[in-house]
């Protein structure tokens, strides 16, 4: 432990704490701009400085080690003055014109910290150089004018986000901030993630859609969890007038650190489905708005004759979009009350019944996303993380500087592939092959961790070669990647079938990493909807109604064909859909954004969405839905469902507290 | 002693930052009390007098040079000159127009503009101001101090005139220094 004064203050703080978190510590607030809490400390604004005991400069707080007995002051004249100067550089670099600036009167941390000094002005004049404004982007705009070159946004992109599309060209006063090699930003390799967006201190990078849609300090900020897939990533709900304004990352997450994906940041916004406001019912043929009363008594009438119909009676397919509470009451009620053969989620077990046919045979047998924090070699199989679970992309893709191995297996071109330092392509369906192989030569490198039992090695790589279309070069190659590395994680997607996972398991234990498989699962309640036993696929048969807890969730093609000319639908929704519009009885439920509940994540991390909206008034919430249809069906659907999560082996530990 | 003397002036501005001082309501009967308000845009005495004011406020950045003589003049009769508001304390929303040349401005405005005809015509009558860059008050004549907003808030601005009225320097900070 060192020893620091500040301001009077004397703290002890550990070796390698900068002056700046010293001085958060002690409770003294430094002004900053380039710093930020999540990024690597860069020293570039200035603003910052103090003074030092012993050293003829101001220094920065935010990269300055502490050193023993230093003895800093903050607050002094001389640090005052240089701050005002520091900032008076800043503005006049470009043109600041806050009168007409989105972020001016409160969101601007440059404009923030001269009011804090007490500026009312500034003695230069601005460059008065018209700077480019970058509109190309679907979700940002960049303009430039507003740019102080903090680079906190080209840090947040590489450090963060692992894409490094943005950067700067060139020096001293012609440095700019550049996306690619200077190409558009909406042209550039971009994702949207829209971090850029979050970290920028001023309003030169701005998100269009929440732009003029009122002061960050004039709306509700709301901390939930996005529901776009199944790593259930933190984040904090703007909102205005029960409006949603937008949707930042949030810091705190032990799940995502603040970082988004466009799923999760910019889609919602872009919702512009058709609101189910009232209960409807099919009247001549139309759809008409009812009473909850009277469409509650259509569906009595129409289902109460099904109860115990086992294989004519009710099919029942809840969206894994819904909370954990609603989608055990649609169990209950379906499986228990009427013994339904069918009763499944929308994925139909896509994403998930490979994991759980291996938990069946072995228990728990993954970990969660921390483990990729140490990762040096992650092995992505059969997932399309560009696309899917992006934010466990940008976890993979910001360690790659770091010198960690990035290894695809995956029988289809995959956008990670680029980036891979292997790529392995087996012939679709071989993958499992590929994977034996891989532990044979392990084994045969004599990397191996783990004691094969009975492995003939170089039978092994021989109907991997054969079977997969892979040279045994490539094999040994990426099998020594794996086996040198000391940490290696593997990371599995919705292509790996049982098989293949088990052969994935069994190479990671040879690969000697412990539990080290993480497995993306689509949706934000797979993992519930699994644990709840809804994976089985959807197929009508001889039912003679069906129940669709849609929820915010989208119909898919073949599930409207699949259920088009039933006798009887009903159909929990809050937007209209086709399949809304098929539907005999249509009851109004809420959207993500106005639902409180509980979901688990990948990792088997039990997260509470909270509400940041309220819905009108006649729109139930989903659980509510089920239980008012229970309720006149006589059928008890209150469930302990934590109980109900834990009944069968999970693929990885549940966090249920 | 007597009432400190107060005038007013404006330039390239809208008149927003004299209608937020008008916004003050009915405190401005407690400012007429402390102090002795002369010449301004709004009352019927046009220029500060010759004799001199105590302070003289100017809203608007300096965008030609008949601005210029206002600006002068003002500094000329008053002891403490106070920059009014965005356009004044750093050239405000008519300050976007130094982002082109004078020639393409005037062009824009009386030749290429939606509403009008084609008879458009840049007015060249010598006699008419000669029209400049637009300029804070403080890169023409030396200011003394600075309130910013768009416009400011009528609670700042009658804090600053019941300072000044009292003799005292206003010091914006807080809830009353804001830029926008
Ligand atoms: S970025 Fe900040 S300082 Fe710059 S114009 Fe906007 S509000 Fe003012
Ligand atoms: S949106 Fe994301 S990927 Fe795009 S530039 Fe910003 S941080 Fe980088
Ligand atoms: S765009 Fe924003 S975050 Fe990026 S360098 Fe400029 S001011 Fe900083
Ligand atoms: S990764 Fe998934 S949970 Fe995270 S923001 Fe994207 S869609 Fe939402």
């Amino acid at each position: 432990m060192l020893n620091v004064t500040i301001d009077g203050k004397s703290i002890q703080v550990p070796e390698g704490t900068t002056v700046l978190r010293a001085a958060e510590q002690a409770g003294i607030k430094v002004p900053v701009l380039c710093d930020h809490p999540h990024l690597v400390p860069f020293g570039g604004c200035r603003l910052c400085v103090v003074e030092v005991e012993g050293m003829r400069t101001l220094q920065p707080a935010c990269s300055l080690p502490v050193s023993n007995n230093m003895v800093v002051k903050t607050n002094s004249d001389k640090v005052q003055a240089a701050r005002k100067f520091v900032l008076t550089l800043i503005f006049s670099d470009r043109n600041h014109f806050c009168p007409y600036c989105q972020v001016s009167g409160g969101d601007c941390e440059l404009q923030n910290a001269a009011l804090e000094m007490g500026m009312t002005h500034w003695d230069y004049q601005p460059n008065w150089k018209p700077y480019p404004v970058d509109a190309s982007h679907p979700y940002l705009v960049i303009d430039h004018n507003r740019c102080i070159l903090c680079r906190r946004c080209v840090r947040a992109c590489g450090e963060l986000v692992g894409n490094f599309t943005l950067g700067i060209e060139e020096r001293g006063a012609s440095s700019m901030l550049v996306c690619d090699l200077g190409v558009p930003f909406g042209e550039s390799s971009c994702v949207s993630c829209g971090t850029c967006s979050q970290v920028c201190p001023t309003g030169a990078i701005i998100d269009r859609q929440s732009a003029y849609q009122g002061l960050e300090k004039k709306v509700e900020r709301t901390p939930s969890i996005c529901v776009g897939c199944s790593v259930g990533c933190g984040v904090e709900i703007l909102t205005r007038d029960n409006r949603l304004v937008r949707i930042l990352g949030l810091w705190d997450s032990p799940v995502n650190g603040g970082v988004l994906c466009k799923v999760g940041r910019f889609l919602p916004l872009d919702d512009d489905r058709e609101r189910i406001t009232r209960p409807m019912v099919r009247k001549d043929g139309k759809l008409q708005p009812v009473s909850w009363d009277e469409a509650l008594n259509v569906i009595t009438a129409q289902l109460k004759p099904l109860i115990n119909q086992k294989t004519h009676g009710v099919a029942a397919i809840a969206s894994p979009r819904l909370p954990v509470e609603a989608l055990a009451s649609f169990k209950k009620l379906f499986k228990d009350g009427f013994k339904s053969d069918l009763v499944t989620s929308l994925e139909e077990g896509a994403t998930t019944t490979s994991a759980s046919l291996v938990a069946q045979e072995m228990g728990a047998f993954e970990t969660n996303l921390e483990a990729l924090q140490s990762a040096d070699c992650v092995v992505v199989v059969g997932a399309d993380l560009y696309h899917e679970e992006q934010v466990v992309g940008f976890m993979i893709k910001r360690k790659l500087p770091a010198n960690t191995a990035l290894v695809v297996i995956d029988s289809a071109d995959n956008e990670f592939t680029h980036l891979a330092r292997a790529t392995l392509n087996p012939v679709a369906g071989s993958e499992s092959y590929v994977l034996r192989g891989l532990g044979a030569a392990l084994v045969k490198l004599d990397l191996a961790k783990g004691t094969p039992a009975g492995m003939n090695a170089e039978a092994e790589l021989k109907t991997a070669a054969d079977k997969a279309g892979i040279r045994l070069e490539d094999l040994s190659r990426v099998a020594s990647l794996i086996g040198m590395a000391s940490r290696p994680v593997f990371v599995y997607g919705r292509k790996v079938n049982a098989d293949t996972l088990k052969a994935l398991v069994e190479l990671s234990r040879l690969a000697g990493a412990g539990q080290s498989l993480i497995g993306v699962r689509g949706a934000a309640n797979s993992l519930a909807a699994a644990q709840l036993g809804l994976e089985q696929p959807f197929k009508r048969n001889g039912h003679q109604a069906v129940y669709v807890a849609l929820g915010d969730d989208q119909p898919s093609q073949r599930l409207v064909q699949e259920i088009e000319g039933v006798p009887f639908l009903v159909v929990q929704a809050s937007h209209t859909s086709r399949l809304t519009a098929m539907a005999d009885v249509v009851l109004p439920v809420e959207m993500w954004a106005e639902t409180s509940g509980h979901y688990l994540n990948l990792e088997g991390r039990l997260q509470a969405s909270t509400p940041a909206l309220k819905p009108m008034e006649g729109v139930y919430s989903n659980t509510a839905a089920i239980e008012a249809v229970a309720m006149r069906l006589g059928i008890d659907v209150t469930v302990d469902w934590k109980a109900e999560l834990q009944q069968s082996p999970a693929p990885v530990t549940l966090a249920i507290a | 002693m007597s009432k400190p003397k107060i005038s007013t002036d404006w330039m390239c501005g809208c008149a927003g930052c004299h209608m937020s001082l008008l916004d003050i309501d009915e405190r401005i009967l407690k400012i007429a009390e402390l102090a002795d308000i002369r010449a301004t845009p709004i009352t019927d005495l046009k220029e500060p007098d010759e004799s001199g004011v105590d302070v003289g406020i100017l809203e608007g950045g300096i965008n030609n040079t008949a601005n210029e003589e206002v600006a002068h003049r003002m500094r000329k009769r008053c002891k403490i000159l106070v920059a009014l508001g965005d356009c004044a304390v750093f050239g405000g929303v008519p300050a976007m127009r130094n982002f082109f040349t004078l020639e393409e401005t005037l062009k824009r405005a009386y030749i290429e503009t939606e509403s009008t005809d084609s008879e458009g015509k840049i007015p060249d009558n010598p006699e008419l101001a000669r029209m400049t860059r637009v300029r804070a008050v403080h890169e023409v004549v030396p200011v003394d101090i600075f309130v910013p907003g768009c416009p400011p808030d009528p609670d700042v601005i009658y804090y600053v005139l019941s300072e000044l009225a009292q003799g005292r320097k206003p010091e914006l900070k807080g809830e009353l220094l804001h830029w926008h």
